[in-house]
């Protein structure tokens, strides 16, 4: 029904009212904010939300709540993290499979049986029959592998599945990538996958044939690209933007997105369910096992409401408006201060909780470079000189606002194969460079001086600066704890585009760079070091050592336990002596969260953490109200002061006039 | 008239095509097509294959030159295609976008102007005096002032400690007014210092003419020549000044949009720069020319039509 006018103008005289009223200061749709609403803050405009593509963390977290796998991340648990099942029934089968590969090399892999769930039903959508979700089947979760192969479909992970699943390359090229060619590509989606196929006796059973063991498959079985993929969405939508569409069978469903505005889901009323975890990790709050066994989610919507500013983002926080907030590089330094004890939001009950995602942070030299490369015990001996005058605590400190820990290998915490006692012996700095000035002496450059030239030793330190100062702040910082040893250091600056193509061109000579895990498991991170993976791969250092490639290949494919742990520790004696990188930091995310926020835990390797979170309604609307009363006073004051300057300016104006009056009658002819 | 608008018509289409092949050649420069791939893929060391595929996917491998003839062919019918980043349709999207920026621009720009207009109006009045010096005085250094501080100020300020309002967001309909507060307070106070410079400098202009003396001479009140005789005729040059801004009111402000939230064209034109989605930027620096282009020929034909003393040719 449409507005009359008269109603149409009774509606905005009313708006305008209320907007000169300034009756209200909250910018969340009041009826939402009386209910269990999130409210949260989204960073960046979303790129996109299809689950064979996306692989963006803040996506993540509006996808993986829509988009369930196999597998969850215990939600109490990391350090190390543990893997429960989601729409999985029971826990994988895994079984040896030998055979011949198709170049007649024979090959010992393994092949990996499961099953889902049983209850499973898509979200209701027009894109099945009479807009009903339809269940959910095996052959939703193969479809998901096919698409994976699909170089069309640009699945980011590709290459950690193409040498393994079993007839993965030829599938892949039955597809063609040209758009005209849609019905042939059709067709191959119709053609079994010679490495994925669902059991003929169980339709909600399926089996994944790989040519080698790969343990890590578990991981890949809990991330959103193996998510249930319903045909017909790709089918009615596959030529639009996912943005829009999200056809899934989680807990949450997409109701709205407006570019640059919101993104909202709401719970789904056909997901099958999950629980709250019944345990947490060794000594966890006992507060947050108070929901056990309670089914999810305890929320009836969420809002990320799309705010590009973190001056904006963190005002409307410390208003109340969002439920949490995460800490970026922008607005670390104010929030960390905030969060200080004594400070308003500490009083307030305002919370922050650092998790440690794994990553890594390095400088790398490049093992190719003629003077810092290579594997002599002199070369060994510069690059370990370098690596003991530059302070790790310091770098975290300043650099990354403490928000971080010294690293001294690339296995980070929480992982199988990280040792905590380990102390690399070319990363314990010391202030007066003792030991790093001999080594530099030893190695042929006393002083920095070259013994043989005569010529101070210069090293190029390859800067990408397109994240403002911070990229000179640290080149700043790397400078100056070098150029302590005598050696001149000189920034190359690039954009990060000329850097990765210096990078992939082994055109660089020591730089700053950094890895997230894909997921959490030593080989993610052991694979940066090995040989075949150099330039234009993971290994931008170019490191090559034998024994380190032939210990790397023995390990990628065992469990974690300390027969595992122990090949690590060889690998690490090699890289640690051979001194390729200079590890740096294993930072952190921190997250803020408003009082009234149940189950407050960090545990940053999950993006569905919203599955978990509840919200106490009363209590945040009464705390809003009271963090939120206008003052009054200051416009009244200026009222005054305005006015009493409108005074004087009246009477100018009278003066003004009156002057002109009597000059006109002073200028008559009398 | 008719023959000088057939002119102007035809200047426009080299000036949209030069604006389109600068563009066209900045952004090939600073980016190669090697480069877009690898920013719009979303694996973290994307094969070389992966990328060949990205770049072939999008066209940029063809020339240059047949390139920019199909993105000119595009512009012509308006057909922008689709982002880069999202495959979102991109006309969609500036349809979407285009209202929030024309309501911000709207309000903004009329309450300055407004703002701008009185001040001007009571400095002029009070030529010499100590309220037209302060006037000045507060203009300029109003204007010194970058308006990314006027933002945060009055965020801080006027939305945080007093809370006279909602400090970001956007909602259609008579609600959303009040999102509305801080964007125009900050954009009066940025932006009034310049109106109240021009437009006093166009009110004095007047009050020196022959025809002002003539009216005082004939005994008619000061109040009567300022306002039905100098305000009348000073605002030839207010109003051709305010139809030309009106083009960017549709493409919306960078700066406001993107701290408050706003779901214009600002915003989308900020996101496809910092995530280099080249079709978004030529498609919004083409649709700038062209409303630029319309906004200045919408002027000249204003001139015209208020000011009797100028012909068209």
């Amino acid at each position: 029904m449409q507005a009359t006018a008269p109603a149409v103008r009774a509606e905005w005289t009313i708006g305008v009212a209320l907007m000169l009223a300034g009756c209200s200061n909250i910018p969340n749709p009041v009826d939402w904010n009386r209910e269990p609403t999130y409210f949260f803050a989204f960073g960046s405009e979303p790129q996109s939300f299809d689950p064979s593509v996306s692989y963006n963390s803040g996506d993540a977290a509006v996808m993986d709540p829509v988009y369930p796998s196999y597998f969850r991340y215990n939600f109490l648990k990391q350090n190390p993290w543990e893997l429960d099942l989601d729409v999985g029934l029971a826990a994988p089968l895994r079984e040896p499979l030998d055979g011949i590969g198709p170049r007649g090399v024979a090959f010992h892999g393994e092949t990996w049986t499961f099953e889902i769930r049983h209850d499973l039903r898509f979200q209701d959508d027009p894109c099945f029959a009479g807009g009903k979700g339809r269940p959910v089947i095996a052959d939703d979760v193969v479809y998901a592998f096919k698409r994976m192969a699909d170089p069309k479909v640009e699945f980011p992970l590709a290459s950690n599945l193409a040498d393994k699943v079993l007839g993965w390359d030829e599938y892949s090229r039955g597809f063609v990538t040209s758009r005209a060619d849609a019905a042939r590509n059709a067709a191959n989606y119709d053609r079994p996958m010679p490495g994925v196929r669902v059991d003929p006796a169980n339709r909600h059973r399926f089996t994944v044939s790989l040519n080698q063991p790969y343990p890590q498959l578990r991981y890949l079985m809990a991330m959103h690209f193996t998510t249930p993929i319903a045909r017909e969405a790709v089918e009615a939508y596959g030529n639009q933007s996912s943005l829009y569409h999200m056809v899934g069978c989680g807990l949450f469903r997409l109701a709205e997105y407006t570019p640059h505005d919101r993104i909202v889901l709401v719970h789904n009323e056909n997901s099958a369910g999950a629980t709250y975890p019944t345990s947490g990790a060794p000594g966890i709050d006992q507060a947050l096992l108070r929901d056990a066994g309670k089914p999810l989610p305890f929320l009836k919507r969420v809002e990320f409401r799309i705010i590009t500013e973190p001056i904006t983002s963190y005002n409307l926080f410390d208003q109340g408006f969002f439920d949490s907030l995460s800490v970026g590089q922008a607005n670390a330094p104010v929030l960390l201060h905030a969060s200080k004890p004594g400070t308003s939001m500490s009083r307030r009950g305002i919370e922050m909780l650092k998790g440690a995602y794994p990553t890594i942070e390095y400088l790398a030299f490049n093992m190719q470079d003629p003077t810092f490369g290579g594997y002599t015990l002199d070369k060994r001996k510069l690059r370990q000189a370098i690596s003991l005058s530059v302070d790790s605590e310091s770098y975290v400190e300043l650099m990354n606002q403490g928000l971080g820990v010294k690293a001294d290998f690339l296995i980070p915490r929480g992982l199988g194969g990280y040792d905590p006692s380990y102390k690399n012996p070319y990363r314990q700095y010391d202030p007066d460079l003792t030991r790093a000035r001999t080594l530099l002496a030893e190695a042929g450059y006393p002083g920095g001086v070259d013994t043989a030239t005569g010529e101070r030793l210069t090293l190029y330190y390859d800067n990408y600066v397109d994240n403002g100062p911070s990229d000179r702040q640290r080149e700043e910082f790397i400078r100056k704890q070098v150029q302590a040893l005598g050696i001149t250091v000189v920034s190359r600056d690039t954009t990060y585009a000329e850097f990765v193509d210096r990078t992939n061109h082994k055109k660089v000579q020591f730089f700053n760079y950094g890895w997230v895990a894909d997921y959490p498991d030593a080989e993610n991170f052991a694979f940066l070091l090995y040989g075949p993976n150099e330039s234009p791969g993971p290994n931008n250092a170019n490191y090559h050592n034998p024994e380190y490639d032939r210990l790397f290949e023995q390990m990628r494919g065992m469990d974690d336990g300390p027969a595992r742990n122990e090949i690590i520790r060889r690998m690490r004696d090699f890289a640690v002596e051979d001194c390729p990188w200079i590890y740096l930091s294993e930072n952190e995310g921190p997250t803020m969260y408003q009082p009234w926020v149940r189950n407050r835990y960090s545990n940053p390797i999950l993006s569905n953490l919203l599955d978990y979170r509840g919200i106490d309604v009363e209590r945040r609307e009464r705390l809003q109200t009271e963090w939120n009363r206008p003052i009054w006073t200051p416009l009244a004051i200026f009222a005054l002061i305005a006015f009493a300057g409108v005074v004087p300016a009246a009477q100018t104006v009278h003066r003004h006039r009156n002057r002109r009056v009597r000059k006109r009658i002073s200028e008559e002819p009398s | 008239m008719i023959r000088y608008l057939a002119r102007r018509v035809l200047y426009t289409i080299p000036t949209l095509i030069g604006v389109s092949l600068l563009t066209f050649l900045l952004f090939f420069m600073i980016f190669s097509p090697e480069t877009l791939a690898r920013r719009n893929l979303s694996a973290k060391n994307p094969t070389p294959a992966q990328i060949d595929r990205w770049v072939h996917e999008h066209g940029y491998d063809r020339p240059k030159a047949v390139l920019f003839k199909q993105h000119m062919q595009s512009m012509l019918t308006f057909d922008f295609g689709e982002s880069d980043k999202t495959k979102d349709r991109i006309m969609d999207r500036i349809k979407a976008g285009a209202f929030p920026s024309l309501e911000l621009g709207a309000l903004t720009f009329g309450f300055t102007l407004l703002v701008g207009l009185a001040l001007a109006i009571v400095a002029a009045y009070l030529r010499g005096s100590y309220v037209d010096a302060a006037t000045m005085g507060i203009a300029v250094i109003l204007m010194s002032i970058p308006i990314v501080v006027y933002v945060i100020g009055v965020q801080y300020f006027f939305g945080k400690m007093l809370r006279y309002g909602p400090l970001a967001g956007y909602a259609p309909g008579p609600d959303g007014l009040r999102f509305m507060i801080l964007p125009v307070l900050v954009a009066i106070v940025s932006g009034s210092g310049y109106y109240v410079r021009l437009y006093r400098t166009f009110l004095l202009d007047e009050t020196s003419q022959d025809y002002v003396r003539t009216a005082r001479a004939k005994g008619v009140s000061e109040r009567a020549v300022l306002f039905k005789h100098v305000l009348k005729n000073a605002m030839i040059p207010v109003v051709t000044t305010t139809v030309a801004a009106i083009p960017s009111l549709v493409l919306g402000n960078l700066v406001l949009e993107s701290f408050f939230g706003i779901p214009g064209l600002g915003n989308y034109l900020v996101g496809a720069i910092g995530t280099q989605d080249f079709a978004v930027v030529r498609a919004m620096v083409y649709l700038g020319t062209l409303l630029y282009v319309a906004g200045l020929l919408v002027t000249d034909i204003l001139y015209a039509v208020l000011d009797p003393r100028v012909r068209l040719t």
